[in-house]
């Protein structure tokens, strides 16, 4: 249950510094399309993990 | 290239009623649930996030901040990645109590009507900017297609064109509780059609205005410095408060809310969108940079937000500029149906219903029905009216950011929702007035002072579309400054905690077992007449009653809480969940005098529902209490536990199959109302002193049965309620062995005792007869010697008597034998020796067995066991009949059947056939120990004796299948008219071994 907290307070923590991140992400050096991809790559793990940790936990 | 009006008339109207007509055959039940119900249906209605904004405004956007503009799809993407924690949580609260809004959500967890009331107003804030940004792309884009007409009159039209669709969409039905089918299938195709159009441009952008994504990556490499140097660095500009705003857009904003929970059809659904709307956002962003590229590459004579028309225009494509009209249109009448029907049922619920309710003469479903009709026209012409004060002045992204930060002030509210159970009503209050005056007096006055040209008396700060971020988050950190202070120094009211322990994620609700004033659901019809009409009390009831799987007429108080629950939930649906708990607490109260205790049945039936939910140490504990609940389910003796109110809590398997009731049958009711004879027993139980009862005797299905019953008082402490627990042990098997030994030892006193009384007869006997012969000598006198015979003949008869009750006493006591013995020689034997007496000369005797059959066991006693049974099938037999013996052998025992013709045995003799001193005979006939005897002899030999009469159909075959020579009729005319008898022998064959050791 207290999962849900560590969860959000990550969320947070990924908030404050999402700039930082994006900045990376977003650099205008490399293919146009290459933000695409790695947003691509972020759902790609998500139905990943999803799929591994089985139907009835949503 | 310019287009008519009819021409855009045409497009718009036909579109939507195409839209119309999809959503039509959905709501008629032409296309297979299943479908309608599908993930993907669900996945692609969310894509009605994607507004007007992310067709054209996201180009703007993109312009402005470079990739930044993907903080509109990537922040409703994190929150979708985070449903389990995030929406998941508020769709179950939202199902549960039928809430339709975050108003809805809000005014039932802070239990506050002036919190439904300020966020409904709110929301009409978010609503109008949002609203007017979808007209005037609309409008906008008509006015670049048709530079003749004017922009105001074309949105005036497409305003009453959207009232009278969104009637159509989301107020034709009478109940609001419906979930809207045809409207998702619309909201699903709307999605498909404006991410093909949007792609279909991209693609155009990508391989026709430039040579492929090479050639553009040429271009932009050599115009790096033309595309950068109006770049607002994210660093630097709104970036977080982007990304705040529209991920708290997944939740607070109206359009959102509506499609994620009120109209969500398949809960399941919602792990599918997780993923989905993050793929489908992906999808329709992809499209957009190559679109502002291709628009500055062809130089196109429009406003940024609207390349993507102009790209069409200029390459001079007819079909590509309808395509992309049309997708603009199906990305704007999207948000503007679903924000109307939204706005408007909260406005309904919490403006108009709790202050004025119809009378209950009226019909309530119609007269809700018209005002929720009157309400989106006036929602949507309120919007126009926004339109026509910034038409033309204003960028539609500055509208977007208006309308989307003003509902990220309700952020802080819903986190509390789920996840803060101490917040309170005057926190969310404080915070969000706060949150929305600051957003009013930084962000939206002086943006309409800079725009529109407005002046104030009182001094504004200077915000400009540079530094608006700062205010936006200057607002939302006073709102949660404020939220979390002033929750923490003031108290909750106890509906509040109990509103609040119902949507916190990490606790379980714990509901009263207070007892209704109202005894039955025809009660609570009769009371909820009085606000609502017979009509609607009624339907509601019932409906409650459907929803909740109890039977159309209830009273039981488990049954009768659970009743007044859901139908707060309903009425919720309807009306709100302000209006909806004033009605349920006035009209349905509980008992005032009732102590309040937790009905632990719920707790734990909510408890079952969170178990996958629960982790760590919670799930543990979850783990040892369905461990301890299983053990008592299971306990092969009857529990029941009984609360301090008489309630019915708990009722095993055992208890169910003892007393043939179900435990939903049982489980919520009082005591004294269970079936008798259960009902009155277990009531006379848990009020008597004693703690146990031994052997109470029921009569159950016509047959008595006895119960041991036993009960441990558990005492209320720490909060935790009181009760009894009544176990229940099966003693009836206990009690018929008993009875039967009972039975055994008296015949066997009796044995004793006649045996006694034979042995002391028996001499005196002698000696009458002695002298009965002597007398014989003694005289001539014929009297006096016929009276010496008759003193013989009776003496004989008594001896005859005493030596059968000294063989009965005595045959326990005989030594038998275990020998092989041939058992066809016994039989044989026998009827010789029957043969000999007078009495049956006519009867035929008809030994049938194979002369090599072979049974252990004592020759002489057989021989006696075979002159008893043939004797008395004899004395049953009519003249001239015949009796049977005949048989069959297996590997371990030879069964033998002697059937006879005679008139049978009465069913109710034959249980005690075999009972000591029992004769079917005439008086002095017979002494009823033959057969007795006959019992005893074969079990002595380890086998086993049976009757039956008739004689059963399998034997019958068996006999006439064995009657080799034809003799025997397949019914003769005596067998015909006579039910006849048959005992079955069973006696252990010789084995082949203890031949062998017999013949050595």
């Amino acid at each position: 249950m207290y999962n849900y907290r560590v969860a959000l307070l990550v969320v947070f923590g990924l908030y404050v510094f999402s700039p930082v991140v994006i900045d990376w992400w977003l650099a205008p050096n490399g293919a146009w399309y290459h933000p695409f991809a790695i947003w691509f790559l972020l759902i790609a793990a998500h139905i990943f993990v999803g799929f591994k940790r089985g139907s009835d936990e949503l | 290239m310019s287009f008519s009006l009819l021409q855009l008339s045409l497009i718009i109207i036909g579109y939507l009623f195409f839209l119309f007509s999809a959503a039509y055959v959905v709501d008629r039940g032409w296309i297979p649930k299943r479908i309608v119900r599908h993930p993907i249906v669900y996945v692609l209605s969310l894509g009605v996030y994607a507004s007007a904004w992310a067709f054209y405004g996201s180009v703007s956007m993109a312009e402005q901040y470079g990739y930044g503009f993907l903080a509109y799809y990537l922040g409703i993407s994190g929150a979708f990645l985070l449903s389990p924690i995030l929406l998941k949580p508020i769709l179950h609260i939202t199902s549960t109590y039928q809430l339709s809004s975050l108003a809805d959500l809000f005014a039932f967890r802070y239990r506050s009507r002036l919190a439904g009331v300020i966020v409904t107003l709110f929301t009409l804030a978010v609503a109008l900017p949002l609203l007017t940004l979808q007209i005037a792309a609309v409008a906008e884009s008509m006015h670049l297609l048709n530079a003749e007409l004017p922009s105001s009159t074309l949105a005036f039209a497409f305003c009453l064109t959207m009232v009278l669709f969104a009637i159509l969409f989301g107020a034709r039905h009478v109940s609001p509780r419906e979930k809207h089918e045809g409207l998702i299938f619309a909201l699903a195709f709307e999605s498909l059609f404006k991410l093909i159009a949007i792609t279909v441009l991209g693609v155009i952008a990508l391989f026709f205005v430039f040579d492929g994504s090479g050639d553009m990556q040429n271009w932009i490499s050599s115009n790096q410095e033309q595309l950068i140097s109006g770049h607002t660095s994210l660093q630097e500009g709104p970036w977080r408060t982007l990304l705040l705003v529209f991920f708290a857009a997944a939740v607070v904003a109206p359009h959102m809310f509506h499609v994620t929970f009120t109209e969500n059809l398949n809960p399941q659904a919602l792990r599918q969108a997780s993923w989905g709307l993050p793929l489908f956002l992906l999808l329709m962003s992809l499209s957009v940079p190559p679109i502002l590229w291709a628009g500055v590459y062809l130089n196109v004579d429009a406003p940024t937000e609207f390349y993507a028309l102009g790209i069409g225009m200029a390459l001079n494509s007819e079909a590509l500029v309808i395509m992309v009209f049309a997708g603009g249109l199906a990305a704007a009448s999207g948000v503007i149906i679903v924000t109307t029907l939204a706005t408007a049922a909260m406005f309904l619920n919490h403006i108009i219903l709790p202050s004025y309710t119809p009378s209950p003469r009226f019909d309530f479903y119609k007269w809700l029905l018209w005002t929720r009709r009157l309400l989106i026209a006036s929602i949507l012409l309120g919007a126009y009216w926004f339109y026509s004060m910034v038409s033309g002045n204003v960028e539609i992204t500055l509208l977007g950011i208006l309308a989307f930060v003003a509902a990220v002030q309700f952020l802080p509210g819903v986190l509390g929702v789920l996840y803060w159970p101490t917040a309170n009503r005057w926190g969310l209050i404080s915070g969000l007035t706060a949150g929305i005056l600051v957003w009013l007096f930084t962000l939206l006055l002086p943006l309409a002072k800079l725009t529109l040209g407005w002046e104030y008396i009182i001094p504004l700060p200077a915000t400009n579309m540079e530094n608006w971020d700062v205010a936006a988050m200057g607002s939302f950190a006073i709102n949660l400054v404020l939220f979390v202070v002033i929750s923490s120094v003031t108290k909750q009211k106890g509906s509040e905690r109990a509103a609040a322990e119902a949507c916190s994620v990490d606790t379980v609700s714990r509901p009263s077992r207070k007892p209704l004033m109202a005894s039955n659901s025809n009660d609570v019809i009769v009371s909820l007449s009085k606000p609502l009409g017979r009509y609607v009390a009624e339907r509601e009831v019932h409906q409650a009653l459907k929803d909740i799987g109890l039977p159309s007429y209830e009273d039981r108080p488990y049954a009768l809480r659970r009743l007044r629950t859901r139908l707060e939930a309903n009425l919720s649906g309807l009306m709100g969940p302000t209006v909806a708990h004033d009605i349920i607490s006035c009209n349905l109260p509980f008992q005032k005098d009732a102590e309040l205790s937790e009905d632990i049945y719920q707790i734990e039936q909510r408890m079952e529902g969170f178990h996958d939910r629960l982790s760590g140490l919670a799930g543990e504990l979850d783990n040892l209490r369905r461990y301890h609940k299983q053990t008592l389910e299971r306990l092969p003796m009857g529990v029941c536990s009984v609360s301090d109110e008489g309630e019915v809590l708990m009722w095993n398997a055992a208890m169910a199959s003892l007393t043939q009731i179900a435990p939903k049958d049982v489980t919520g009711i009082r005591l004294n109302t269970v079936a008798d004879p259960w009902g009155n027993m277990l009531q006379k139980f848990l009020h008597d002193d004693a703690i146990r009862q031994h052997k109470k005797r029921i009569e159950q299905q016509g047959r008595p049965h006895w119960y041991n019953l036993h009960k441990s008082i558990i005492q209320a402490s720490g909060g935790q309620p009181g009760g009894t627990v009544i176990l229940v042990e099966d003693q009836t098997e206990t009690q018929m062995l008993e009875e039967e030994l009972v039975h055994s030892e008296r015949l066997a006193s009796i044995g004793r005792l006649a045996a006694g009384v034979a042995h002391e007869i028996g001499n005196p006997i002698t000696g009458i007869d002695c002298l009965a012969q002597s007398m014989r000598y003694e005289t001539d006198n014929a009297e006096v010697l016929e009276m010496a015979d008759q003193i013989q003949e009776q003496t004989k008869r008594v001896t005859r008597i005493v030596q059968s009750l000294m063989n009965f006493s005595h045959s326990g006591n005989q030594t038998t034998e275990h020998l092989p013995v041939n058992i066809s020689t016994c039989i044989d034997e026998a009827i010789q020796l029957l043969r000999l007496s007078s009495q049956g000369r006519d009867i035929e005797y008809r030994n049938q067995c194979d002369p090599d059959w072979q049974v252990v066991g004592d020759s002489q006693r057989l021989v006696q066991v075979f002159i008893n049974l043939l004797g008395n099938a004899r004395d049953a037999s009519p003249d001239f009949s015949c009796i049977h013996i005949f048989g069959y052998v297996d590997n371990y025992q030879v069964t033998l059947h002697v059937v006879d013709q005679g008139s049978g045995i009465a069913e109710d003799k034959l249980d005690h056939i075999f009972d000591p001193f029992f004769t079917t005979k005439e008086v002095g006939k017979g002494t009823g120990l033959g057969l007795a005897l006959v019992h005893n002899i074969i079990e002595e030999h380890y086998g086993h004796i049976s009757i039956s009469s008739p004689v059963p159909e399998h034997i019958e075959d068996l006999q006439r299948s064995l009657s080799l020579d034809n003799t025997l009729p397949a019914k003769d005319s005596i067998s015909a008219n006579n039910a006849g008898a048959c005992v079955t022998l069973r006696l252990p064959k010789v084995q082949n071994n203890l031949l062998e050791d017999d013949s050595e």
